[in-house]
């Protein structure tokens, strides 16, 4: 198990001034795993995912990707790595079709971004990449549909497959499922449980029922600080978890 | 196809046959065709200025800096006495300036917002002053050009900058290419980068794309056909001076576009139409013209809120929807 570890974070710290948003994290992600990452407001949640795709810098420690610090790249490279990056708000174009959406994604792949006149609108090849990264996460109904018109739930699964588009090896989500119905979840749930079978998933979820059900390795932070790592089963039975998310108990009420 | 909207193609196919025949209307009347000559050079400099403001979201009020360098440029370069070559020349202004627009770019493009305004007009003003100054370039008087170039490409000249109506000719048809290009930039798959970094940067950079060459290139670009309206501007009236650099210069520009319709490309004509049109007409009618000028702009402005090619757009597509 150890030797398929795609990402690994080594004593990652992030201060804002004086407050230690991130403390001193140590973290191994695998292929093909689903890690999920749970913890109260305020945890570092997000942070530690801003970290991973390089949308801020560490304040110390190293990022390790496939063996090799990537801790001082620029934010464009982690992309290009094929780390790729679903946010909590969803962040989509939301003026252009769902295809088109797609096509941004496919064509840093394919390259041509720097022609100046070949026409974005005779590219066979790429508009049929981006319809398969549409079909991935069930999409492709909606292929010609503006991303502004489509409901929230199938934004979030646009973005997915934006991310899909580039041909990342890991994917970092935030609250893919924050703020969707019942239903639209269960769909989040399945695509991702087909996902993890080709790629390793960071998944930050408040859902309890949608993390335990889907992580191979779950992550619980408290105060910007690492609790525990271990399977589901592992971190339900431990204590320090209990008393984190439940209270100790004694406090006078 | 290039032209999507049919306000599009109604403007192409109405402008530009009729400003083709409009030399043979005006006959005998050369300040006419030289007041429709200014306006192709100033809908050049808009749409350069279109493209960055509404297809780049850079918002610059130093624009002017590259069309008062166009000129200044050419009366730099070229020898005083002797005629030089028209197509030489446009390469090589365009090549200086699109260097120089490289560097500001590097430094200016680095902000965002009311900042690079700041940054662009402080760049601007610096030029203004140094050439106002400038014992060598005629301080605030500018400088004169003695000698128009020649036109020949192979032995073959197709225009006599002297005469106003080959002038004419050779300005819409660098307005027609310069439409065209931008037009076609647009559509292309780097115009693809460029709509999705303005829509979202942030998703732009989490897919992989390093957004600061895009915005440079864009840059690049605009400036240098900036500076080819200037120079054509200079060829024109046979003169530069720095008022061609003055942020007013910036300023007005962007009021053309704001009347035309901010990132429509052929609006950036219309604007300009518009507002030369009103100057024209206010300037001969009372001497406070520019009071009744900034009222109606605000007017303009206030009913047209898409400017004029958006007004045309909404009113050509309401007719399809019946």
């Amino acid at each position: 198990m150890e030797n398929n570890v795609i990402l690994e974070t080594e004593g990652l710290c992030k201060y804002w001034g004086g407050l230690k948003a991130l403390d001193n994290l140590s973290l191994a992600f695998h292929d093909k795993q689903l890690h999920g990452i749970v913890g109260p407001n305020g945890a570092g949640k997000s942070t530690l995912l801003n970290m991973l795709c390089g949308h801020y810098k560490p304040t110390s420690g190293e990022i390790i990707y496939r063996g090799e610090s990537i801790s001082s790249i620029k934010p464009f490279e982690f992309a290009r790595r094929g780390i790729g990056r679903s946010f909590q708000k969803t962040n989509i174009y939301t003026n252009a079709t769902c295809l088109e959406n797609c096509c941004v994604a496919v064509q840093r792949l394919m390259g041509g971004s720097f022609n100046f006149f070949r026409s974005r609108y005779s590219q066979k090849m790429l508009d049929d990449i981006a319809t398969k990264a549409l079909e991935k996460v069930g999409l492709a109904h909606r292929r010609d549909y503006i991303a502004s018109q489509i409901s929230y739930g199938e934004q979030r699964q646009l973005e997915i497959a934006m991310v899909l588009a580039t041909s990342p090896a890991l994917l970092l989500l935030d609250e893919p499922m924050a703020g969707m119905g019942h239903e639209e979840s269960q769909l989040i749930i399945n695509l991702l449980n087909t996902l993890k079978k080709e790629y390793c998933i960071v998944l930050v979820e408040h859902d309890m029922d949608a993390i335990f059900e889907l992580s191979d390795q779950l992550t619980v932070m408290v105060d910007g600080q690492h609790l525990v790592t271990g399977s589901v089963d592992e971190v339900r039975e431990d204590a320090r978890v209990k008393e984190a998310y439940l209270g100790q108990g004694d406090e006078v009420y | 196809m290039l032209f999507k909207k049919r306000a599009e193609r109604l403007f192409m196919w109405v402008f530009f046959p009729l400003a083709l025949l409009m030399p043979m209307f005006l006959e005998q009347n050369e300040y006419y065709v030289n007041k429709l000559t200014t306006i192709m050079i100033l809908s050049i400099f808009v749409m350069s200025l279109d493209y960055l403001v509404g297809k780049c979201g850079l918002i610059t009020l130093g624009h002017a800096m590259f069309y008062g360098l166009g000129g200044y440029l050419f009366v730099i370069l070229a020898p005083e006495y002797e005629a030089v070559n028209f197509w030489v020349y446009t390469f090589y202004i365009c090549a200086i300036s699109a260097a120089i627009a490289l560097v500001i770019g590097l430094l200016v493009l680095r902000t965002s917002g009311i900042y690079m305004i700041m940054i662009t007009l402080a760049f601007a003003q610096m030029t203004f002053y140094y050439f106002s100054g400038s014992i060598d370039y005629g301080g605030t008087d500018g400088v004169f050009v003695y000698v128009k170039p020649e036109t020949s490409i192979f032995g073959l000249s197709l225009f006599d900058l002297d005469n106003p109506t080959h002038f004419y000719y050779l300005c819409l048809l660098s307005l027609f290419n310069t439409l065209l290009f931008f037009k076609v930039l647009v559509r292309s798959q780097f115009g693809r980068v460029v709509d999705a970094i303005q829509v979202n940067p942030g998703r732009t950079t989490a897919l992989g794309y390093n957004i600061f060459v895009y915005k440079l290139m864009s840059y690049v670009v605009a400036s240098a056909l900036g500076a080819y309206a200037g120079y054509l501007f200079t060829l024109q009236y046979g003169f530069v001076n720095p008022s061609m650099l003055s942020w007013t210069t910036s300023g007005t520009a962007l009021v053309m576009l704001i009347l035309g319709g901010i990132g429509s490309i052929y609006g950036a004509i219309l604007g300009t139409i518009t507002y030369e049109g009103l100057h024209y007409t206010l300037e001969h009618w009372t001497e406070h013209w520019m009071l009744f000028m900034g009222g109606l702009i605000i007017l303009m402005v206030m009913v047209f809120k898409k400017g004029i090619a958006g007004f045309l757009e909404d009113l050509l597509e309401k007719r399809d929807g019946k």
